[in-house]
C-alpha cells in the first residue's frame, strides 16, 4: 500500500512514522528542506522536497500508484489545492485533506459531499477536543474511545488499591464479590500489553481497558471505584487552536471556562472570538495569576500548551495548588509510562489524536472507526463484516482468528452483543475489534473482500 | 474648502424643499382655507432663492466631497432648510415673531415636536399640513432623501450620508449608498402608508390620518390637535400609535431585512432586544406606578403608562396623558427616557440605545478587570467585537452630550426659566422629543421661553437631530482653518 503525505509538520511526521511502522510505503512531500530532512533522518520512508500541490513533484512522488494521499500541509489552502491536483492526475486515488479553519467545521459534510476532490476532511483538532471533552467526563479514565455511533465505549483505567476487584482472578470475580465485570480486552502492567485470561489477576496500579455500553458505564465506573463529579468551573492553559476550539465546545455546554495564553495577540485574537470565556493574559506556571484566579476552587485544569514539559509542571503545579483533577498534552509516547508515576493520570496525545483521526482510512475492509490505545501498542477497530468474510456465520470458537486479537462486541441490527465462543457474526453486522500492533495486518485481512486476495 | 460647491448644493436642497411646498399648498386648495398666501408666497421666495444660489455657482463642480465638505453642507444645509420652511409660518398669522416661526420649523425638521403654539385648531389646515410634513422630511433624513432621489449627489454620498446618519456603528444595506438610502426611504414609505391605512379604519379621517402618520414614523409629535392624542380619547389609536412609534424606533435596516424575509432579524440584533426589553421593563413600572394612584383600572394605567413611556423613549412626544400629575417615580422614569433614546438607526433621537449598551458594557469591562486583573476582554454587541475607536467615540459622545445638557440648561435658566423647566427643556431640544417638565410640560408649549431661549432650544434641537459632533465641529477653529 503506497501513501503519499503531503507536509512534514508535527501530524505528517507522526502519520508517516506510524505508517512506516506498519510497512507501509509512504512517500513525504514537503517544500521545507529542514523538515525534509527530519523526516528522512528519522523514518523509514521516501522524501521529495517540492511543493505538494506541483503536479510535477505530485508525478515525481507516484501519485498514480498511490492509493491515499493526505494533505496535512499548514496552508488549508495548499492542502485543497493539492487534493485537486491529485485527483486531475489521479481519480482513483483516495484523497484525505486537513483543513484546521474553524469555519470549514460546520461544512464538513457538505465537503464530503460536494467536492468531488477530496474524499474526507480531517481535522486532528476535533478529534483531541473529542478526546479532551469525553476525558473530562470519565472520572480516572486514561483512554476513551466511542463505537456503534457512541452507544459503545471503549475505556482504560487505572485500578487504585481501594478498588474492591483488586487481587482477584479475573474468573473468580464474579463468584467472589458478585460483582459482574464488563469485558476486559487488555490490561497494561509494568508497560506490557496483556490480553487477559480467566487464570490473570487484577492489580493495583494495573491500566483496565474494557469495553461497555453508554448506558452502563456508571455502573462500570461504579465497579472500579471511581465516581463522576460534574464539571462547572474549567481553566485551560494555552490558547493555541486546540485551547481555542476547547473553550469554544465548553462555552456550549455552559461550562464556566478560563483560559490563559502568553501571547498578548493571541489574548486579543481569543477576546474578539470566545464570548462568555475569560482570557486571561500570562504565564500558566505564575503561582500568582493562578492563586488569583481561584485556582483551587477550579474542577479541572487542562494544560494544552506546545511544550508538554511546561504542561506536565504545570499540571504538577495546579495538583499541588488543590486542583483534583488534570488533563494534559503531551506528545511524546515515551512519557506516558511516566504520567503515572507522578500521578497525572489524563493525558491527551496529539500525535495519537492525529492518528487516530486518519487510521479508519487507511485500514482495508470495511472499517468504520478507528483508534489506536495509549502508547501506539494496540487498536480497536469497528467494521463491518462482509458477506464474503471468513468470520460470518460460524461459531466463534471455530474462527481461525489471528493471536493477540480480540471481537470484543457484535451489533447485530440494535443489539450490542458481548459475544461468547458459541455466539455468530451474520453478515452485515458491525464488530468491534481489539488487537495488538502485530495482529493488525492479519486482522485487515480476515475484514476485506475475499476476492482481492485472489 | 470648495465654498461655491457647497453654496450650489444647499441651493439645490432649498430649491426642492420649495417644491415640496406644494403638498400643503394643494392640501390648503382642496380645504380652501387662509394658508394659500403665505405658501404660495413662501414656494416663490424658497423656489426663486435656491435657483438663484443653484444658478449663481452653477460651473462650481468637483471631483468629490470631502469629509469636511460633506460636515459643512450637512450643518448649513439643515439650518438653511429650517429658516426657508419657515416662511409659511412666518407669513400666515398665529406666529408673532420671527423667532416663533423658526423655532417651530426646526422642531418640526428635526423631528422634536415642541411648539410654540397655544390653540393649534386655530392654524389653517394647509399649514397644519405643513407643520406634519416637515417632521416626516426631517425624520429619515433629508440629506438621505436627497441622496436617493436627487441626481447630483453622486459621489460626495458616502460624506454626506455620514454627516446626517452618525450611527455609531455604520450598517449598509446594499453596497451603493444611494440605493441604501432607497431602500431605507422605501421601508418608511412602505410603514407610513400602513399607519394611514390602520387609522383611517379606526375611522379618523384621512387629513388627520395622514398628519399624525407624518409625525409618528419620524418620531416627531407635532399633532394637529389641541390635546395632541387625547383629542381622540380611543384605546384603538392608542394602541396602534404606540405599535408604530416602537417600529419607528426600530432600526431601519432591520425593518428592511425583515421585508426582505427575515423577520428573526429583530430578535437577533443586541440593541433591538436591548430596547424592546427595557420599553417593556419601563412599562410595567410605571403601569404599576400610576395603577390606583392615578388610575383606578390596571388596564386603563397600563394603556396610559405604555403610551406615555413610548412616546418620550422613542422621542416621539405625542401625549394622552399629562404625566406632570403622575408619582415621582413615574416622573423619574420619563425623565431617565428622554436621555435613552431610541435605537441607531431608527428615525429617534435621544443618545440611543446602541450607545448606552456601550457605555454600560464598558463601565462592566472596567469592573470586571478589577477582579480579573490579567484578563483580556472585547466590548462586543451581539457577539462581535466592537473596535477601540467606537468605543472611545461613544465615550466622547456620552460626555459632550451630558456637558452640553448641562451647560444649556444654566445658560436657559440664566435667562429667567425655573429649573425644572429650563433643564427639561434642555434634554427634550437636545433629544428631539417634544414636551419636558414644569411650564414646558405636555400640557403647556414653548412659547412663553424668552426669544434668547429659543435660539439657544433650536441650536439644542439641531444639535441632538445631527448628532453633535456635526453641529458642534462648526463651532472648532480648527475646522475652519485652511
Amino acid at each position: 500500500m503506497k501513501i503519499i503525505i503531503v507536509g512534514a509538520g508535527e501530524v505528517g511526521f507522526h502519520i508517516a512514522s506510524h505508517l512506516a511502522l506498519e510497512n507501509k510505503d509512504v512517500v513525504v512531500i514537503d517544500s521545507n528542506s529542514e523538515a525534509i530532512r527530519r523526516v528522512s533522518d528519522n523514518l523509514d520512508v521516501q522524501t521529495v522536497t517540492g511543493s505538494g500541490s506541483s503536479p510535477v513533484i505530485l508525478e515525481e512522488a507516484g501519485i498514480k500508484e498511490a492509493e491515499i494521499i493526505l494533505a496535512v500541509t499548514d496552508k488549508d489552502e495548499t492542502n485543497m489545492v493539492a487534493s485537486l491536483v491529485a485527483d486531475i492526475l489521479s481519480p482513483t486515488t483516495k484523497k484525505l485533506a486537513r483543513l484546521r479553519n474553524a469555519d470549514f467545521d460546520d461544512f464538513h459534510v457538505t465537503f464530503n459531499k460536494h467536492a468531488p476532490h477530496i474524499d474526507t476532511l480531517i481535522n486532528p483538532e476535533i478529534e483531541v477536543v473529542k478526546t479532551i471533552d469525553r476525558l473530562m467526563h470519565m472520572p480516572g479514565a486514561v483512554d476513551v474511545g466511542e463505537f456503534a455511533d457512541g452507544r459503545v465505549k471503549f475505556v482504560g483505567i487505572q485500578l487504585e488499591k481501594e478498588a474492591s476487584v483488586t487481587n482477584f482472578k479475573l474468573s473468580g470475580i464474579s463468584s467472589g464479590t458478585g460483582i459482574h465485570l464488563p469485558l476486559i480486552a487488555a490490561i497494561v502492567r509494568n508497560d506490557e500489553l496483556i490480553i487477559p485470561t480467566g487464570d490473570d489477576k487484577l492489580r493495583a496500579g494495573d491500566t483496565l481497558y474494557f469495553v461497555s455500553e453508554d448506558k452502563k458505564l456508571p455502573e462500570a465506573f461504579a465497579i472500579f471505584g471511581k465516581h463522576a463529579e460534574p464539571v462547572k468551573r474549567v481553566l485551560i492553559v494555552g490558547g493555541g487552536r486546540i485551547g481555542f476550539r476547547l473553550a469554544r465546545h465548553l462555552e456550549k455546554q455552559s461550562v464556566y471556562t478560563k483560559i490563559i495564553e502568553k501571547d498578548y495577540n493571541r489574548c486579543h485574537m481569543l477576546a474578539d472570538k470566545l464570548n462568555k470565556t475569560i482570557v486571561l493574559h500570562g504565564d500558566g506556571s505564575d503561582q500568582e495569576l493562578l492563586r488569583e484566579e481561584n485556582i483551587h476552587d477550579t474542577d479541572i485544569i487542562i494544560t494544552l500548551t506546545n511544550d508538554e514539559e511546561i504542561n506536565i509542571l504545570i499540571s504538577l503545579l495546579a495538583k499541588k495548588m488543590g486542583v483534583n483533577k488534570t488533563i494534559t498534552k503531551i506528545s511524546k509516547f515515551s512519557y506516558f509510562p511516566l504520567m503515572s508515576m507522578i500521578g497525572l493520570e489524563q493525558i491527551v496525545n496529539s500525535r495519537l489524536s492525529a492518528i487516530n483521526s486518519i487510521l479508519q482510512h487507511i485500514r482495508r475492509g470495511n472499517v468504520l472507526s478507528a483508534i489506536s490505545i495509549k502508547g501506539d501498542k494496540a487498536e480497536v477497530l469497528e467494521a463491518v463484516a462482509m458477506e464474503t468474510s471468513d468470520i460470518v456465520d460460524k461459531p466463534l470458537k471455530e474462527i481461525s482468528f489471528p493471536k493477540g486479537a480480540l471481537i470484543t462486541v457484535i451489533i447485530h441490527k440494535n443489539d450490542i452483543i458481548i459475544p461468547s465462543g458459541s455466539s455468530m457474526i451474520k453478515p452485515g453486522d458491525r464488530i468491534i475489534i481489539f488487537a495488538r500492533k502485530e495482529a493488525i495486518p492479519n486482522i485487515e485481512k480476515i475484514l476485506a473482500v475475499k476476492l482481492e486476495f485472489f | 474648502m470648495n465654498w461655491r460647491f457647497i453654496v450650489k448644493t444647499i441651493g439645490m436642497l432649498i430649491f426642492y424643499l420649495g417644491l415640496s411646498m406644494l403638498f400643503p399648498l394643494i392640501c390648503g386648495l382642496f380645504y380652501e382655507d387662509n394658508s394659500l398666501i403665505p405658501l404660495s408666497k413662501s414656494l416663490g421666495i424658497t423656489v426663486f432663492t435656491g435657483s438663484v444660489l443653484f444658478l449663481f455657482f452653477r460651473k462650481a463642480r468637483t471631483e468629490s466631497i470631502t469629509h469636511r465638505e460633506g460636515i459643512a453642507i450637512v450643518a448649513i444645509g439643515w439650518t438653511a432648510i429650517g429658516l426657508f420652511g419657515a416662511l409659511p409660518f412666518y407669513l400666515s398669522c398665529g406666529f408673532e415673531s420671527w423667532v416663533d416661526a423658526f423655532f417651530e420649523s426646526v422642531s418640526g425638521f428635526t423631528t422634536t415636536g415642541s411648539s410654540i403654539l397655544t390653540n393649534i385648531e386655530g392654524i389653517s389646515k394647509g399649514l397644519l399640513f405643513w407643520r406634519s410634513f416637515i417632521q416626516w422630511l426631517g425624520g429619515m433624513g433629508i440629506i438621505v432623501l436627497s441622496i436617493a432621489i436627487l441626481p447630483f449627489i453622486g459621489v460626495g454620498g458616502m460624506q454626506l450620508y455620514k454627516a446626517e446618519v452618525p450611527s455609531p456603528v455604520p450598517d449598509r444595506l446594499k453596497p451603493r449608498i444611494r440605493d441604501t438610502a432607497m431602500a431605507l426611504w422605501k421601508v418608511y414609505i412602505l410603514f407610513s402608508i400602513a399607519e394611514v391605512i390602520l387609522l383611517m379604519i379606526g375611522k379618523m379621517d384621512f387629513y388627520n390620518a395622514l398628519c399624525h402618520t407624518f409625525t409618528t414614523m419620524p418620531t416627531g409629535g407635532f399633532s394637529t390637535k389641541n390635546l395632541s392624542i387625547a383629542h381622540y380619547n380611543s384605546i384603538y389609536f392608542d394602541t396602534i400609535i404606540t405599535i408604530f412609534m416602537i417600529f419607528a424606533g426600530i432600526n431601519f435596516s432591520l425593518h428592511y431585512q425583515m421585508i426582505n424575509g427575515k423577520p428573526l432579524s429583530y430578535w437577533r440584533d443586541s440593541e433591538c432586544r436591548f430596547f424592546l426589553g427595557v420599553v417593556m421593563l419601563l412599562i410595567v413600572i410605571v403601569s404599576f406606578d400610576i395603577y390606583g394612584t392615578v388610575y383606578k383600572q390596571i388596564g386603563e394605567a397600563f394603556r396610559f403608562g405604555a403610551f406615555q413611556v413610548v412616546s418620550i423613549v422613542t422621542t416621539t412626544g405625542y401625549a394622552t396623558a399629562d404625566y406632570e400629575k403622575w408619582p415621582a417615580m413615574s416622573q423619574s422614569i420619563i425623565l431617565l427616557c428622554m436621555f435613552l433614546g431610541a435605537s441607531a438607526g431608527s428615525t429617534g433621537g435621544g443618545m440611543k440605545c446602541l450607545r448606552i449598551m456601550l457605555c454600560l458594557k464598558y463601565c462592566y469591562k472596567e469592573i470586571f478587570s478589577l477582579i480579573h486583573p490579567h484578563a483580556v476582554t472585547h466590548i462586543k454587541i451581539g457577539g462581535k467585537p466592537v473596535p477601540e475607536d467606537i468605543i472611545r467615540s461613544v465615550l466622547g459622545f456620552f460626555v459632550l452630550y451630558m456637558c452640553l445638557f448641562g451647560i444649556c440648561s444654566v445658560l436657559l435658566a440664566g435667562m429667567g426659566v425655573d429649573l425644572v423647566t429650563s433643564f427639561t427643556a434642555v434634554a427634550s431640544a437636545i433629544g428631539n422629543i417634544g414636551p419636558g417638565f414644569g411650564f414646558v410640560g405636555p400640557a403647556e408649549n414653548f412659547a412663553h421661553i424668552p426669544a434668547m431661549g429659543k435660539w439657544l432650544l433650536i441650536w439644542c434641537m439641531l444639535l441632538g437631530r445631527l448628532e453633535i459632533f456635526t453641529v458642534i465641529i462648526l463651532l472648532v477653529p480648527e475646522f475652519w482653518r485652511k
